[in-house]
């Protein structure tokens, strides 16, 4: 190993790592929390709000998430001064309002392709609207959302990236301002380029999350379906 | 604090020949991207389907990697890396070619699936008629499998469209580092954004709307 390599392996572990897996936690959690109760909601019959919906998913899903993350980070302040997030912040928010919406469409075919007969025998048996869907319907669609989630947490985790396109610190930012710094002159940097060796780390630490994952997404899709 | 004014119509009007430059940007590099990744997607889709050796190999590992890495990553390592080995490319070639490897990955999975889905059957009716390997692939496997992948392979194109915007990351001039640019000089960052939402939705959806109306004009004919 050259002696350039140690610090720079540390610093995107140490420093880009953590930004990653923060935006990742927050923007799949949020994402899957909003993304169920929007699904839901979609099957119900009154018109408006599922229009309202409608729109929400199609937007967000239509838009480059790039676009998403601009108008989050920078749209959002110019429009209100208390509406300021930091990079990674932002990322993550425009991460969920994809996610949600992702798992918003998800969601709904997986309510309504539970039979009928279900939701009648729930409430003959008393439930109202809410303990139905509660103790009825979705404990039963969410066995059929588990690999699309998987394939959302490989998504969300890969584009996280995008967060370092605003100044965010995760994993490629990390690269990307290592790689700048060795190439600049000493004492800060080597006079050297080595963007090949330091993306081409970053690709392989991608890989070996995302691949494990999505291989588990596609043995669940053959288990469950 | 700067007091901002909401005229869309101004920044438009005052910007409308580096917009439209912009735009024209995106719909290129778009085109070249689309066009490549159905050629690549059908050429390695059906040796996949077909398990030709080596290149079936091949393809899955070229596959895996793309699937599995950021394309933003993909994109740096063909703008920032290839130039340690003497390949140097300009952002424009960086950018057809990235969306281009990414979208030929995806769509050779969409088609392995759809020739895949054509009943042997089919093929083997081919072979009694008295075609050959490659005349049956032409004349059933691929009219029959290329729609059966039409709707999927619609959706990576339309990924290929978003994803023209990373090339903000390598500072090409299509139309999200346009846009931003003529925003940071100007401080209307809400007309800026609104001109880039507009301008993908509509690409997008339309899009959505050719798979739709494609789908019921191009469906098989025992299925209609």
């Amino acid at each position: 190993m050259p002696d350039w390599a140690g610090p720079v392996a540390r610093y995107i572990l140490e420093e880009g790592l953590p930004g990653t897996l923060r935006v990742s936690a927050f923007a799949v959690t949020g994402s899957a929390l909003i993304g169920i109760v929007f699904g839901t909601l979609m099957t119900v019959r009154f018109l408006p709000l599922r229009m309202v919906i409608r729109f929400y998913i199609e937007v967000f899903r239509g838009l480059p998430i790039l676009v998403t993350v601009f108008i989050v980070y920078f749209g959002l302040p110019s429009a209100s001064a208390r509406l300021e997030f930091g990079p990674l912040t932002s990322a993550t928010i425009a991460l969920v309002l994809w996610g949600s919406a992702q798992v918003a469409e998800a969601t709904r075919g997986a309510v309504q392709s539970i039979p009928r007969e279900q939701h009648e025998a729930a409430s003959a048996l008393g439930f109202g609207w809410v303990g139905r869907h509660r103790s009825v319907i979705l404990p039963q669609a969410l066995r059929r959302l588990l690999p699309p989630f998987v394939s959302l947490l490989v998504n969300i985790i890969q584009n996280s990236t995008l967060a370092g396109l605003i100044g965010g610190l995760e994993i490629l930012d990390a690269g990307e301002r290592q790689s700048e710094r060795l190439a600049s002159f000493p004492p800060a940097g080597i006079g050297e380029i080595h963007a090949f060796e330091i993306f081409g780390a970053v690709a392989v630490l991608f890989f070996l999350i995302s691949f494990p994952l999505t291989r588990l997404a596609a043995m669940l899709e053959k288990r469950l379906v | 604090m700067v007091l901002a004014t909401y005229d869309l119509w101004a920044f438009v009007s005052e910007n409308h020949a580096e917009l439209l430059d912009g735009l024209l940007n995106t719909l290129k590099v778009s085109a070249f991207g689309i066009a490549g990744a159905f050629v690549i997607g059908a050429l390695l889709g059906a040796a996949r389907a077909h398990r030709i050796p080596v290149v079936s190999q091949i393809t899955a590992v070229y596959v895996e990697v793309i699937r599995n890495t950021p394309i933003l990553i993909q994109i740096f390592m063909i703008f920032y890396a290839l130039p340690q080995f003497g390949i140097l490319l300009n952002q424009f070639t960086v950018a057809w070619l990235s969306v281009m490897i990414w979208g030929g990955a995806f769509n050779s999975e969409n088609f392995r699936a759809g020739f895949e889905a054509v009943p042997y059957r089919y093929r083997e009716a081919g072979y009694a008629l008295g075609f050959g390997r490659r005349a049956t692939f032409l004349n059933v496997t691929l009219p029959i499998g290329g729609r059966i992948a039409l709707p999927a392979s619609i959706n990576t194109y339309i990924s290929v469209v978003k994803n023209t915007s990373l090339m903000y990351g390598i500072g090409y001039s299509e139309l999200s580092t346009t846009a931003l640019n003529i925003s940071s000089l100007t401080l209307e960052t809400l007309e800026a954004l609104t001109v880039l939402g507009v301008v993908y939705l509509a690409l997008v959806w339309s899009l959505s709307a050719a798979i739709r109306l494609l789908e019921t004009r191009l469906a098989l004919p025992e299925s209609r």
